[in-house]
């Protein structure tokens, strides 16, 4: 069962798939990581592993695309060992982005329910929107950290546009290559 | 393609707490360091941090690399907000520093005060990421699972962080497979090219193929976990975890520190930045 094919009422299910989906997609998040393009003078990144977030949540549910962003950020972070739990509020950001593009039946029922490339261009339209409000959660550094606004700021522009130049790309990509795979074993 | 976690702290008297304590040890930590912006506790709060740290008998040569990411992720971070502060520090306007000098080009006021603000937020960053290596060397990755359940995550979501533990080598060995198919039809995943776009394309031919063949092959997993009753009853855990009286005297250090910085922050003791007299001095000659 995928989000693209999801009622309203059963977006919040659990089942072993959506937990098999969601520990996939966290896996591959945390691997792909790895895989880095680094923006000079940033601390940021443009990372081609993030559009699995927003595709995750868009092709299974909003529940796997949180798991995904959460689980995926700290893996990431615990392989690379700055530690799972260090920046927990920034593995929240990445949940809430995968949990905003997997409510896209909610808000873009329209292309969800399209043909293969309305419901590419929603899978992008998803993210996009994912990213940009999900990360706003990152504004809590301000309270936690002490960091002004004006440098959150700066570090969340960096991140966004990284991020939605990725999820612009990658996500349309996957969506149109897991359509025909989905239709095969038929999900 | 290595991409496990590395349990290098295996036998040190940290792996061989409580998994729990590792955990709540970061969240309590983390917690009191937020509160605390008096440079002099948070030198004590650093202190603490290396002891624990050094508890875990992580090898210093396996995590070289590590460290110095953070060190210029941090490093980064602490000067972008300085300049970007504009000499502002906290609630306290430029006006009313003492500007040692400015910066060149950029002309931002470096006083005592945001001096010793960068060097605070250093340190503080420094406290937290030296708090959270142990979790990332000295838990062994099987632990999670049930270490997040017994902390009270529901039983489903912490077989998940289980499940996510169990497919990385696997997928990291997918991952590897498809850079070496893709090589063999004439794709160089290594090769350099310009531009964040074309960067940005040239993985395609990777984590396309990668993501797909993972979640059409999770199939088998799904139906394993649905022929042996996944989620129709409460789950046990192989591994049974209980504190014993060192893993309790931890946490409860840990918990006293939390309670101590959250009465010293209410009452202003350690709330507030606290500039250091010879800075002062240094900025009124």
């Amino acid at each position: 069962m995928s989000t693209l094919t999801m009622q309203r009422n059963n977006l919040w299910e659990v089942t072993s798939r959506t937990i098999v989906y969601a520990a996939i997609g966290a896996a591959l998040y945390g691997i792909l990581l790895v895989a880095q393009l680094p923006i000079p003078g940033s601390t940021v990144s443009v990372r081609p592993a993030f559009a699995l977030v927003p595709f995750f949540g868009y092709a299974f549910g909003p529940i796997v695309g949180f798991f995904v962003g959460l689980v995926g950020n700290g893996i990431g972070d615990q392989i690379s060992g700055w530690g799972a739990l260090t920046s927990w509020n920034w593995s929240i950001a990445n949940g809430l982005v995968g949990l905003i593009a997997g409510l896209a039946p909610l808000y873009l029922a329209r292309w969800v329910n399209g043909d293969l490339r309305q419901r590419a261009i929603g899978g992008a339209i998803a993210g996009a929107i994912g990213v940009v409000i999900g990360f706003m959660f990152v504004f809590t550094d301000v309270i936690l950290q002490g960091v002004t606004v004006g440098a959150t700021l700066t570090l969340y522009i960096q991140v966004v546009i990284g991020d939605l130049i990725g999820t612009i790309i990658l996500v349309p990509i996957l969506v149109y290559a897991w359509e025909p795979v989905k239709a095969q074993l038929g999900r | 393609m290595n991409i496990a976690p590395r349990y290098l702290g295996r036998g040190s008297w940290l792996a061989r707490r409580d998994p729990r304590v590792l955990i709540l040890v970061v969240a309590l930590f983390i917690f009191t360091v937020l509160q605390v912006w008096d440079i002099r506790l948070v030198l004590g709060l650093l202190l603490i941090a290396i002891g624990y740290y050094r508890s875990a008998g992580i090898p210093w040569r396996h995590i070289r690399r590590n460290w110095a990411i953070v060190f210029v992720f941090i490093g980064l971070l602490v000067v972008v907000n300085t300049i970007v502060a504009g000499g502002d520090v906290q609630s306290l306007p430029v006006e009313q520093t003492h500007v040692l000098f400015y910066l060149p080009l950029l002309g931002t006021p470096i006083s005592a005060e945001s001096l010793t603000l960068a060097v605070t937020m250093l340190m503080r960053y420094l406290a937290m990421a030296t708090i959270g290596f142990p979790v990332a060397f000295a838990v062994a990755p099987s632990d999670f699972g049930v270490a997040f359940h017994r902390l009270g995550v529901p039983e489903k979501f912490a077989f998940g962080i289980d499940l996510t533990f169990r497919f990385l080598p696997s997928l990291a060995n997918d991952l590897q497979t498809t850079v070496d198919a893709q090589r063999i039809r004439g794709f160089n995943w290594s090769a350099g090219t310009t531009g964040f776009l074309s960067r940005l394309r040239h993985s395609v031919p990777v984590v396309v193929p990668t993501v797909v063949n993972a979640i059409a092959g999770a199939e088998d997993t799904i139906d394993a976990m649905d022929l042996r009753g996944f989620g129709t009853s409460r789950r046990t855990w192989l591994r049974d975890l209980a504190y014993d009286r060192t893993d309790l005297l931890v946490i409860g250090a840990f918990a006293a520190l939390l309670v101590a910085a959250t009465i010293g922050g209410f009452s202003g003791v350690s709330s507030h930045l606290w500039t250091p007299p010879f800075l002062i001095e240094l900025a009124g000659r």
